[in-house]
């Protein structure tokens, strides 16, 4: 990833103000720590912080069309730009960068160009002929962006709010496959796939057709430059991802450079349920794989930075993000600059347990788009900046363009989770890979069935983590927190702590309004919440709260039930059975 | 480098403090990029941030002795760690990391450890038995290091400034070769050679042992499990270390890990000086060479960056730590996290132009010692964070414990520059490496005449500076600056520029108190200014002041007096020099 920070029309071209940005621009330098560059033209400002991974050598930002009267800076993977500089032949190219075609395009087609673009991107682009700019972002918002305002007319775009909450009067998430243009003077979305208006599909389920296109979009991932890996929690996204790109590995042209052999990447607490599953499926795949232990201490060491870097105050997220932020640092500590990670598939398939009580296809369906949508607030957010803040980059295949449009063309009542049938949660995408002459993965790693959560790196790390809110914040804070907090009142010890920290570094109003709060059981939206009766009033976003959904639970559910709250906790410890750090 | 940040005695044990040393300690993270580590004791904290070279895997920090009750937080290398270790053949060892043995040494030793060590480092040993503590900083200061006193009674102990800066009431540079014993309460010298007292030696100059110590020196420099490389200016001392490391790579087990190709690193200036000089060499030398330019906008947009990092307001240090602090980055982004850098050559051997004025071989030894003891402040300094500012290490044979000690017992005599006889400065150095069977450098290379400061990166960048400073700093707050700044008053609008930046970063008296001022010509300390009357008349610290004593100035050349690249010596050949048009501003006499 970079980190791209842009200041249009601020009426002040003075040295004080390049300074200022500069200073700014240096907020996002974990995003990009390998060079950095400022493009100023009038009272407009581009500044670029950049992470080198396709051309190293000579693709520094920002980025300029033949005649530099385009410039722009930008964030993000084009895994489809040799195809598109083919069509661009009349255009001579500067550098072998990816992004080096958006200059290009705009030339040669105008603004209606982002959805030719395969990738993930925020990008500001400025055509210094009429002094117009535009800004876009990619369709779910794998990469970070924010939209400001400023007193003095300026509009500023940073993908991260930390550069433009302190001199912006207003800003916001940029959001997710949108445009923003200034010959418009307003935001459009340029991402119109058929899934978007959430009716309902009547696509057949064609497994070969579904394992096809997942392997294309891992494919498309393995273009880099520099060494890379694979987030690996054992679970079955993340396990598939490492299948895939072990297999295609030897013939892609980063294996050239960097070997054959696929590095694997786990963290847990020591002997954590993750540590364990992932071991299993790095043997099974022979990459080489790296562990990483982590106690509680450090996590919560660690939370002040994980919140600034993250920039939410969600629970899950939070608890989610520190392993991932611990894990990142060490993974670049080895000289990897890019992962590629297990997100999306969870809102794809809706993988998530409460997705057990979808009363019909209908609802299970809508509730995916809405998943899908949210993304960019949830684990792209987590997954993009907890990497990021090391300067590593997160690729995520399950959020591949073309993978999302045939996932959610295939007809739900696929998707239903159906015991009757043997169906478990995400079973159509279990049965794509299930091929008996090659196989992906072991049967039994490839139907296991997902934990949720954060308690995969080990289940005191969220103990702890609730110790620590207990001793640090008292009943009577948490009596007036509605006073203190009337915009998404945390309802918990652990959440009232984190929203302290985050008040700490983003104390403006809009900084709170960039994250989402509402009723939500175990990741649901709210709208999920109306499901089953019972979930209304145990409301527990943060995913340990009863579903009484899991095989476990199935299977035991009398036992569980004596402990309201935590009824997964003792089924897990007997099962040990593994889950996704990296989707949860 | 590592990033070390140490809070003793602050009678504070709840998480708010926790918390904050943590924050603290962040600020350092651009040293240790690696992992980081805390370790608390009731009030005393010991916080560390890694860069890890040797035992990436194991070597986390804080490090402890057997039982955990002995903890210490370094920052350094300890190149003879396996022979203590031999030392210590009772003793467990919990990681493969270098800086292991100094818990050990210390349960073996007591206090009297720290001589033993043969490397650079700061390090901060907590005894919770007793809760006394020790801290240390290497014999030369290569590894930055301050302390620092809270209105609590605490003490503090940071890598940078900018670790202590905000929370303690005074604080100072850790002064070289000194140890802080919480049971003497106070400061002690433990390093003590010979040549520390300014006493004239009087041993005859034996180039061959010069050169072996000096070969020994960088050898030891070589261990690391990381990939690493040469910085290279093409002048005489980064151009020696590159040989000399190049010659022995293959031996080296770094070696077997990273290849036997030396990779070797120059910045400029399109076209520069150093740009040409450094490419000359390494083709004689075959290495894998990397050349990054930079354009003077990008060296005034780094500035503040650089300020920061640096800590310093001095003029000499930033423009000569601005060039390397981009390249470090570049660097950076290769992978390399360690690089050889020939720093320390011009103090021991008295390489800087005013000393072709030494009125005597004692006035000449005196100075060199004086420089040296200085280094902590200006080079030292430099290289040190220029480089750790993208946790990059730099590794300086030139200020190697035992080299130090030959090339200081050698009678000045020999290091006089005596243009009659064809010796020019540092011609014991360049004598040592003359080897006809197999030459470290060729002849040209190995006696080209040194250029000063920082022109070796482009002439237009000091020009650059100066005029971006002009633009900012007007005639009334040049006017001023003695109310405004009465302690070290900036002279020139470029100091008064890169001091408003400083102030900003570090407002309290203390800090402004760390950073060396007074009289200078060229780089000489103030009392060398006596060497020649006309000096006084004419200060300029930051070294383009007219000396007359450049060998093109021997010869009746116009020339511009070059530059030293920080951590690369910036010699340039005396031919380019000699060609290249004056740069604006120049009062080369000839």
């Amino acid at each position: 990833m970079c980190g791209i920070l842009a200041v249009l029309g601020c009426i002040d071209c003075s040295q004080a103000k390049r300074s200022r940005i500069i200073e700014l621009s240096g907020r996002l330098r974990h995003r990009g720590p390998d060079w950095s560059g400022l493009h100023c033209y009038e009272d407009c400002y581009l500044a670029h912080q950049r992470l080198a991974i396709v051309d190293p050598a000579s693709g520094d930002q920002p980025l300029y069309n033949e005649d530099k009267t385009v410039v722009v800076t930008i964030n993000g993977e084009i895994y489809n730009h040799k195809y598109l500089r083919d069509k661009l032949k009349s255009h001579t190219f500067r550098t072998g960068s990816d992004c080096e075609v958006i200059a290009h395009m705009y030339e040669e087609y105008g603004e209606d160009f982002v959805d030719m673009l395969d990738g993930m991107f925020s990008f500001v682009l400025l055509d210094t002929r009429d002094k117009s700019f535009i800004a876009a972002r990619d369709a779910i918002g794998i990469t970070p962006l924010y939209i400001g305002w400023g007193l003095d007319g300026s509009i500023w775009f940073a993908s991260e709010m930390k550069a433009l909450s302190d001199d912006c009067e207003r800003f916001m998430s940029f959001l997710p496959g949108h445009i923003y243009s200034s010959k418009q003077g307003g935001m459009r979305r340029w991402y119109n796939p058929p899934w978007y208006a959430e009716q309902v599909p009547s696509g057949p389920y064609d497994p070969l057709a579904l394992r096809a296109a997942f392997e294309k979009a891992v494919i498309k991932r393995l273009m880099t430059d520099v060494p890379f890996g694979v987030l690996l929690s054992g679970g079955l996204d993340s396990s598939l991802v490492a299948s895939v790109a072990s297999r295609h590995l030897a013939e892609s042209e980063a294996a050239c450079q960097w070997g054959s052999q696929l590095h694997t990447f786990c963290i847990g607490l020591k002997g954590s349920p993750d540590l364990k599953a992932a071991r299993e499926v790095a043997d099974y795949l022979r990459t080489r794989h790296h562990e990483f232990h982590f106690t509680v201490q450090e996590g919560i060491d660690a939370l002040e930075e994980v919140i600034y870097h993250i920039e939410t105050y969600d629970v899950t997220t939070i608890r989610a993000s520190t392993p991932m932020f611990l894990m990142s640092r060490k993974i670049k500590s080895l000289g990897v600059k890019m992962v590629i990670s297990g997100e999306g598939s969870d809102e794809i398939f809706g993988g998530y347990l409460y997705f057990h009580k979808a009363p019909n296809k209908e609802e299970f369906h809508h509730e995916t788009c809405r998943k899908i949508k949210s993304l960019h607030l949830y684990d792209c957010l987590r997954a993009n900046k907890s990497t990021s803040a090391w300067g590593l980059e997160a690729r995520v295949p399950f959020l591949d363009k073309e993978f999302l449009n045939l996932a959610m063309s295939i007809d739900p009542e696929w998707k239903m989770v159906r015991p009757d049938l043997g169906r478990i949660e995400k079973w159509i995408l279990r049965n794509a890979f299930d091929d008996n002459e090659r196989p992906y993965l072991p049967k039994h790693i490839l139907y296991r069935q997902k934990e949720q959560f954060s308690d995969g790196v080990g289940y005191s790390w969220i103990d702890g983590l609730r110790d620590l809110a207990n001793k640090e914040v008292t009943d009577s804070m948490l009596m007036n927190a509605s006073f203190i907090y009337p915009e998404n009142t945390p309802t918990t010890k652990e959440a009232y702590y984190y929203r302290r920290i985050f008040e700490k570094y983003f104390p403006k109003n809009s900084a709170r309004s960039t994250v989402p709060g509402g009723p939500s059981i175990a990741c649901s939206t709210a709208k999920a919440v109306e499901w089953d009766a019972a979930w209304s009033k145990n409301l527990d976003p943060s995913g340990r709260a009863a579903l009484g959904v899991h095989v476990a639970a199935y299977d035991e559910a009398s036992a569980a039930n004596k402990k309201p709250g935590l009824v997964n906790g003792p089924s897990h410890k007997v099962l040990e059975v593994p889950k996704e750090v990296a989707s949860t | 480098m590592c990033g070390i940040l140490a809070v003793l005695g602050c009678s504070d044990d709840s998480q708010a403090k926790r918390v904050r040393v943590l924050e603290l300690s962040r600020r350092l993270k651009h040293r240790g990029p690696d992992w980081s580590g805390i370790y608390q004791h009731g009030d005393f904290y010991l916080a560390h941030q890694r860069l890890a070279i040797i035992d990436p895997a194991s070597g986390d920090q804080p490090l402890y002795n057997e039982d955990d009750t002995i903890v210490v937080t370094v920052n350094g290398e300890i190149y003879n760690h396996e022979e203590l270790r031999k030392l210590l053949p009772n003793h467990e060892f919990k990681t493969g990391s270098d800086c292991d043995v100094i818990a050990h040494l210390y349960e073996e030793y007591g206090e009297n450890f720290v001589d033993m060590l043969d490397g650079m480092f700061s390090f901060v040993l907590l005894d919770t038995r007793d809760d006394s503590f020790l801290v240390a900083r290497d014999a030369i200061g290569i590894t930055s290091l301050y302390i620092g006193w809270g209105l609590d009674g605490s003490i503090w102990i940071s890598s940078e400034l900018k670790g202590l800066n905000d929370d303690c009431e005074h604080f100072e540079c850790f002064p070289p070769g000194h140890l802080y014993s919480s049971k003497l309460g106070g400061l002690k010298r433990w390093y003590n050679p010979p040549w520390f007292s300014e006493a004239i030696p009087n041993i005859p100059y034996d180039p061959l042992a010069l050169r072996r110590t000096f070969e020994n020196a960088v050898i030891k420099r070589l261990m690391t499990d990381v990939p690493f490389g040469v910085l290279l200016s093409g002048g005489l001392d980064s151009s020696l270390v590159a040989s000399v490391t190049a010659r022995h790579l293959a031996r080296t087990k770094a070696a077997k890990q990273w290849g036997t190709q030396l990779h070797s690193f120059c910045v400029g200036l399109e076209g520069s000086p150093d740009l040409k000089a450094a490419k000359e060499v390494a083709d004689y030398l075959g290495t894998v060479h990397h050349e990054f330019h930079f354009t003077v906008q990008d060296g005034i947009d780094a500035i503040e960056d650089v300020i920061y990092h640096i800590e310093t307001y001095d003029v000499t240090t930033i423009r000569a730590s601005t060039p390397m602090f981009l390249m470090s980055r570049k660097i950076k982004s290769l992978g390399v996290k360690m690089v050889l850098s020939g720093e320390g050559s011009d103090e021991v051997f008295g390489g800087y132009l005013y000393f072709h004025k030494a009125p005597n071989k004692e006035e000449f030894h005196r100075e060199t010692c004086r420089k040296i003891k200085a280094l902590h402040q200006y080079d030292c300094l430099r290289a040190n964070k220029a480089t750790s500012a993208w946790g990059l290490e730099a590794r300086v044979p030139f200020l190697d414990k035992e080299f130090i000690s030959v090339a200081m017992a050698i009678d000045p005599q020999w290091k006089m520059i005596k243009p009659g006889e064809g010796r020019i400065e540092k011609w014991v150095l360049r004598k040592a490496f003359e080897d006809e069977d197999r030459p470290y450098l060729p002849k040209h290379i190995l006696y080209r005449q040194k250029e000063q400061f920082s022109d070796g990166v482009g002439y237009s960048w000091i020009d650059g500076l100066k005029e971006h400073a002009e633009q900012h700093v007007n005639d009334k707050m040049m006017q001023n600056a003695g109310h405004i700044f009465p302690h070290n008053t900036p002279n020139t609008k470029e100091a008064y520029y890169y001091r408003m930046i400083f102030e900003r970063f570090f407002p309290q008296n203390s800090a402004r108190l760390t950073v060396p001022g007074g009289a200078s010509v060229a780089c000489s300390t103030a009392k060398a200014i006596e060497w020649d009357a006309a000096w006084s008349n004419n200060l300029d610290p930051s070294g383009r002041a007219a000396l007359g004593v450049h060998l093109s100035a021997y010869d009746a050349r116009v020339t511009s007096v070059g530059s030293k690249l920080g951590a690369t010596p910036g010699e340039m050949p005396a031919r380019v020099v000699g060609v290249t048009a004056t740069a604006p501003g120049l009062a080369i006499k000839s």
